[in-house]
């Protein structure tokens, strides 16, 4: 009678096996982020430092900031009059893939988790005027991002940087008009 | 009047034993089961960083901890998956597939006891919510059910050859 293989019959070399699978998965893991740009550091950073790397990066020509004018936070009858009137840029901190996906009508991604590359595809646009009104917005109340960006653009000199805290829930909750990605 | 013989009657008495006993609905479990794997890890090896949020919304691990394991689970859990789904080393994929379902079941639950908003991450990252949390948490007890079951019937199988 033929034999079955000798690790069918015997559960405990599946242990072998897993830690070997567990060696080649840290392996491939490594050699993944070798080739990532940019690589993830070994030493795990909060989204808050990595912001803070990114503005330091970005920050070494920009004046001290100052207080902003606009208010620290506005309400959804504030933002909405906001975006209607065109007059300061609106700016979505959610990933970019999420903001395409949905977004307040004429608002530019400047993804917290992206920030540098978001900030450096927006150009001049932004950096020209940094008097110029802005308000960030993320998901919704309980997201972190809008208020990360926000101290971001302080830091870089911005002065009026406002928060929408209801963020795109709050906006699509109001059945306000969208717009996505083209 | 011959009646059923003891085999057919017990048979009938079972049909959804009869059912699970199939290898045809084995298969179709650990392809399932294989094929959530393999998108699960594919997600996190694109985005490795959103994971590391994740696992650091548990408050588990120490930071040197957090990326390497953020680096190394996916691949592991896409390997799980293939092995799973294609039937080769099937045992100890049901097995490592089970006891990550355990550890994440502990994660999740030990958060949600010490009221933190836990990011499961288990499909990329995302923001929290509590009811994500608990339906994480039951999908997450099904998958242990389901790979636990698979788990025993492949050693059942194994020790019949």
């Amino acid at each position: 009678m033929k034999r079955s293989p000798f690790w069918k019959r015997h559960p405990a070399n599946d242990l072998v096996f897993l830690i070997a699978c567990c060696g080649a998965a840290l392996l491939v893991g490594l050699a993944l982020n070798a080739l990532r740009d940019p690589a993830l550091p070994l030493v795990y950073q909060g989204k808050s430092e990595r912001l803070e790397e990114s503005v330091r990066r970005l920050a070494s020509h920009t004046p001290p900031s100052r207080i902003p004018v606009l208010g620290d936070e506005i309400d959804l009858q504030t933002f909405r009059r906001f975006v209607e009137d065109g007059k300061g840029l609106v700016l979505d901190a959610r990933p970019e893939m999420i903001h395409c996906l949905g977004h307040v009508p004429g608002a530019r991604s400047l993804a917290r988790d992206d920030f540098e590359k978001s900030y450096a595809r927006l150009g001049k646009k932004l950096s020209n005027d940094k008097d110029q009104p802005l308000a960030v917005y993320c998901s919704d109340i309980s997201c972190e991002d809008s208020r990360l960006v926000q101290a971001a653009l302080v830091k870089l000199g911005y002065t009026q940087v406002a928060v929408f805290a209801g963020g795109w829930a709050a906006w699509t909750r109001a059945r306000l008009p969208e717009e996505i990605c083209p | 009047m011959g009646g059923l013989d003891p085999g057919e009657a017990s048979r009938g008495d079972l049909p959804v034993k009869g059912f699970l006993d199939h290898k045809g609905f084995e298969l179709a479990l650990r392809i399932v089961i294989g094929g959530l794997f393999v998108y699960s890890g594919g997600v996190k090896i694109m985005d490795p960083l959103s994971f590391a949020d994740s696992i650091e919304t548990f408050k588990l691990l120490p930071p040197h901890a957090i990326n390497l394991l953020a680096m190394s689970l996916p691949p592991f859990e896409l390997i799980m998956g293939l092995l799973l789904a294609t039937g080769w080393r099937k045992r100890a994929a049901a097995l490592a597939i089970s006891v990550l379902a355990i550890v994440f079941a502990v994660a999740l639950a030990q958060g949600m006891a010490r009221g933190l908003k836990v990011d499961c991450g288990c499909f990329g990252g995302g923001a929290p919510s509590p009811g994500e949390i608990w339906f994480s948490l039951g999908r997450d007890l099904l998958l242990l059910a389901t790979s636990a079951w698979l788990y025993l019937g492949i050693c059942r199988e194994s020790k019949a050859l």
